[in-house]
């Protein structure tokens, strides 16, 4: 009780403070944890019940949990290597391969399908063209190969950054204490790397069962909860089966979110050392080097292919016949879908600057020790990773179809949809950057007389730019190639590139929906060059959050 | 004479287009506690790090007992290190930390323990076996590092600034057990530091270095009585110079001052003489009956066991350290006093 009525007076020492985490609060209640309720309230009982009954949602939820194991493993696997191969500092080509294996991150999650049936398919450019192959991509093979790509480097950016943390000291120890090179690796690098490995299994695993895109375009004929849940709503506007669906997908998706933040967050290594010189690597053996140097290799032409396929498919006469150029495939593609670019591009900015705004005063508020219910912004901040975008969607449309707010059928259902999905990134990036912070640097302020509200806006606010800026930009590329939330949420008025391309897809116009793609992918790499120039830095450091 | 355990012929190193290591020769008498001292990017830890096998020499060769080491890799060496950063393996209890070394030679499983325990014993580390290197203080991290090298029972022992990371009062307790430790052992030993009095306090010879280069190497009291250069008068410890005036064999001329020296002075003409600080007498002017240097104070500073002037005089500013504290400060006018057997004439 005193603790209370202490902290109450504290609180109330500093309205502006109060107001402000009153407003997000509210923001993200209503917009993060209302939709979230509202798709597991909307079945009865009885339909959770039923589910077992329900043949094809008992295979759906197998489907999605072996493709969950198979996807986990080999992009997990991958990335180590490729992680492995790149923490080395004389490894050939080191830059280029860092820089492909980080492009994928901001790529339209359907593109590696897309390209893959381009390059791979009945009339792929490698496996009918090339090779002469007859070869069926379409299915839960394609699918594997298809995610193992798109999220390999997820796995490939968290391990990087543990592997990074080791210090070459711990090598030069261990050889001095008189370790072979594979010792040195068996001892030292791989159980270091162990703990990076299992959190970047689980981030995966997260995004295989959550991957709408690739699954819907590569996958459509096998069933998976991610996709099975817009099937209920496209073809038989079955509301309250979907909603089934995705309460069916957040039970795995949660358990893996919670046991990656609260228990494997918490045992990566941190380096035992106080200030230290900064020695470089030893030099790795050349035949592992070489090693290493052909698995990127490989890795990378494999990426590099997905950016191959959909070029060339946006200027090739008639794919897999006459590969003669042409642009009619761009003509036909702006016709129909420049206006939807456009739509596009206002929707992601309008929702990347809500969403940049609204994370760096939750990261500011969730540090303030004196607010009761810090905690509980914390955790309404970082849910939205751990909720699928289908999930979103159907909880958009649950939750905004009805009063007391009606949103349903405008544009600010996607915008909002986008922004509080992608809330954890700027957050977890504006949190990042405020432990940067000397916290003897708020005092000064204070002892000189600024309030708490003012300290955000005189200290924080200009030295949280950088985060502000990185967040704006992911949020705005992922808000653009989104099409998992899109789908449900799109009407005729509001339409927006992703979901017609993934229409022309479906209706077989590939060179009009690889010269949108393309187009897309132009303004995402655009982005990604601004934010380059505007933070002087990549986007590493926020494209795993 | 014994024999050179360690013997670094002509060695030079580049690091990228950096001549890091120039020409070093070196011998580290067997048992001997022998230290590279010097200024951050003189060359002592790429020096010692090519001992370590970490590094090739460009130029010249290492001979271990008479066995040239330059191609030898570092984990066939035995040349056990302490690292600055103490490089403990954070995924592995003191034990498997301290174990390490031997598991890399295949030591078995019963003789291993047995010798663990005896290690940690002699570091005083015993009971700390199963804790992780974040749950220990830095000392303690500090011994798990010592007893690491220690357990392989190296040919020489290397170690690296091993004491910049640890507080001031608890880096001279820890000095001196290393060096309890290494001479009851009798394990030749080469130590790395840039810290002047640590490496007075703890060595057999010191090697001075500085620009890749070994400027002097002697006893700690010869390194600091009888500088070979300004350059290892100033770097090791404070010190007074001035220029004079070759008289004859015992007497130097400063500024109208004939100053007499206990030891004959080698060559003619001008010379810099060095004096340390506390070497110097300083009395009030008026008492003064002997010739002596006349100065001013501008500044005094008390340092607990002495107290420090800083004195106008010659044309430049003197440093005197006036032990016994508790007297009364001097002011204004002084006469220093130079003993004829402490002041030191410069070669060059």
């Amino acid at each position: 009780m005193a603790v209370w009525t202490r902290t109450r007076g504290r609180m109330m020492a500093d309205p502006g403070l109060v107001v402000a985490f009153a407003a997000v609060g509210a923001l993200l209640v209503l917009f993060v944890l209302y939709p979230a309720v509202r798709v597991l309230a909307h079945p009865r009982l009885a339909d959770y019940l039923a589910v077992p009954q329900n043949l094809r949602w008992v295979q759906a939820a197998r489907n999605s949990l072996v493709m969950m194991l198979l996807s986990t493993l080999t992009a997990t696997g991958i990335g180590f290597l490729y992680a492995l191969a790149t923490s080395r500092r004389d490894l050939p080509l080191r830059r280029l391969f860092q820089t492909l294996s980080i492009l994928p991150l901001f790529a339209p999650p359907f593109m590696v399908a897309f390209s893959y049936i381009l390059m791979f398919g009945r009339q792929g450019l490698v496996t009918k063209t090339l090779l002469g192959l007859d070869v069926n991509i379409f299915g839960w093979q394609g699918l594997w190969l298809v995610q193992t790509v798109a999220f390999f480097p997820f796995a490939a950016l968290i391990i990087s950054g543990v592997l990074e943390q080791v210090s070459p000291t711990l090598e030069y120890a261990a050889r001095n204490l008189g370790a072979t090179e594979s010792a040195v690796m068996r001892t030292i690098l791989f159980p270091l790397a162990r703990p990076g490995v299992a959190g970047a299994a689980l981030v995966v695993a997260i995004s295989v069962l959550a991957d709408f895109g690739n699954a819907v375009v590569i996958a459509g004929g096998y069933p998976l909860l991610a996709t099975e849940a817009w099937f209920r709503i496209e073809g038989l506007a079955d509301l309250n089966g979907a909603a089934v669906v995705v309460a069916l997908l957040i039970v795995p998706t949660f358990a893996l979110f919670v046991l990656e933040r609260y228990w494997v967050a918490q045992r990566v290594y941190t380096a035992v050392s106080g200030k230290g010189t900064r020695i470089e690597q030893p030099a790795t053996p050349p035949p592992i080097k070489w090693l290493l140097f052909a698995a990127c290799a490989v890795v990378a032409i494999l990426v590099a292919l997905v950016y191959v396929g959909v070029l060339a498919g946006s200027v090739a006469s008639v794919w897999g016949y006459k590969w003669g150029p042409t642009l009619a495939h761009w003509r036909l593609g702006l016709a129909q879908g420049g206006a939807q670019l456009l739509t596009s591009v206002k929707i992601g900015a309008l929702s990347a600057l809500l969403t940049s705004a609204v994370a760096v005063v939750a990261a500011f508020i969730a540090t303030r020790e004196t607010l009761p219910l810090r905690r509980a912004v914390d955790f309404l901040a970082v849910l939205p990773a751990a909720l699928p975008g289908v999930f979103i969607g159907v909880g958009y449309l649950l939750a905004f179809n009805a009063p007391p707010l009606i949103l349903a059928g405008t544009a600010w259902i996607l915008v909002l949809a986008l922004s509080f999905w992608h809330i954890p990134f700027g957050y977890q990036a504006a949190r990042a950057q405020l432990k940067q912070i000397e916290p003897s640097i708020e005092e000064a302020a204070q002892d000189l007389g600024a309030s708490g509200l003012r300290v955000l806006w005189d200290i924080y606010l200009p030295l949280l730019r950088p985060a502000f800026m990185a967040s704006f930009i992911v949020a705005f590329i992922r808000a653009v190639t989104n099409l998992s939330i899109v789908v449900f949420l799109v009407t005729p008025r509001n339409l927006v590139a992703t979901y017609s391309i993934l229409a022309m897809i479906g209706g077989g116009f590939w060179g009009a929906a690889a010269a949108l793609t393309t187009a897309l992918l132009a303004i995402t790499l655009v982005s990604v060059g601004l934010a380059r120039l505007l933070l002087g830095v990549g986007l590493r450091p926020i494209g795993g959050a | 004479m014994p024999e050179a355990h360690v013997r670094l012929r002509g060695v030079s190193k580049h690091l990228g287009t950096h001549l890091a290591v120039d020409d070093v020769s070196l011998d580290v008498p067997e048992g001997a506690f022998v230290t590279l001292l010097g200024p951050s990017g003189c060359g002592k830890t790429t020096t010692l790090r090519m001992v370590a096998g970490f590094y090739q020499p460009d130029l010249g060769e290492i001979r271990i007992r008479e066995r040239v080491v330059n191609d030898v890799p570092p984990h066939r060496r035995n040349t056990a290190m302490v690292f600055q950063e103490y490089a403990l393996f954070p995924h592995m209890s003191v034990t498997e930390n301290v174990g390490y070394g031997l598991r890399m030679r295949r030591v078995p499983r019963g003789e291993a323990r047995r010798r663990i325990a005896q290690v940690l014993e002699l570091v005083g580390l015993s009971g700390q076996e199963r804790k992780f290197p974040h749950q220990l203080s830095g000392g303690q991290q500090q011994r798990v590092a010592l007893a690491r090298a220690l357990i392989v029972e190296p040919e020489v022992l290397l170690l690296d600034e091993p004491l910049s990371n640890l507080d001031a009062k608890l880096r001279v307790r820890v000095r001196t057990e290393i060096r309890q430790l290494q001479e009851r052992l009798g394990k030749t030993t080469l130590y790395v530091t840039h810290d002047q009095e640590e490496a007075l306090a703890i060595s057999d010879q010191i090697a001075v270095m500085h620009g890749g280069r070994i400027l002097q190497v002697g006893g700690p009291a010869d390194i600091y009585f009888q500088p070979a250069s300004r350059f290892v008068a100033d770097f090791v410890g404070l010190a007074n110079f001035m220029e004079g005036q070759v008289v004859d064999a015992h007497h130097v001329r400063v500024d109208g001052l004939i100053l007499t020296l206990a030891r004959p002075i080698p060559g003619r003409g001008r010379v810099t003489l060095v004096v340390r600080p506390e070497m110097i007498r300083m009395v009030p002017a008026v008492q003064n009956v002997e010739p002596a240097l006349q100065g001013r104070v501008t500044a005094t500073s008390f340092l607990g066991t002495v107290t420090r002037y800083w004195v106008a005089a010659l044309g430049g500013e003197w440093v005197v350290d006036v032990p016994a504290p508790g007297h009364e400060v001097l002011r204004g006018e002084v006469a220093l006093l130079l003993p004829s057997d402490r002041i030191h004439v410069l070669a060059e």
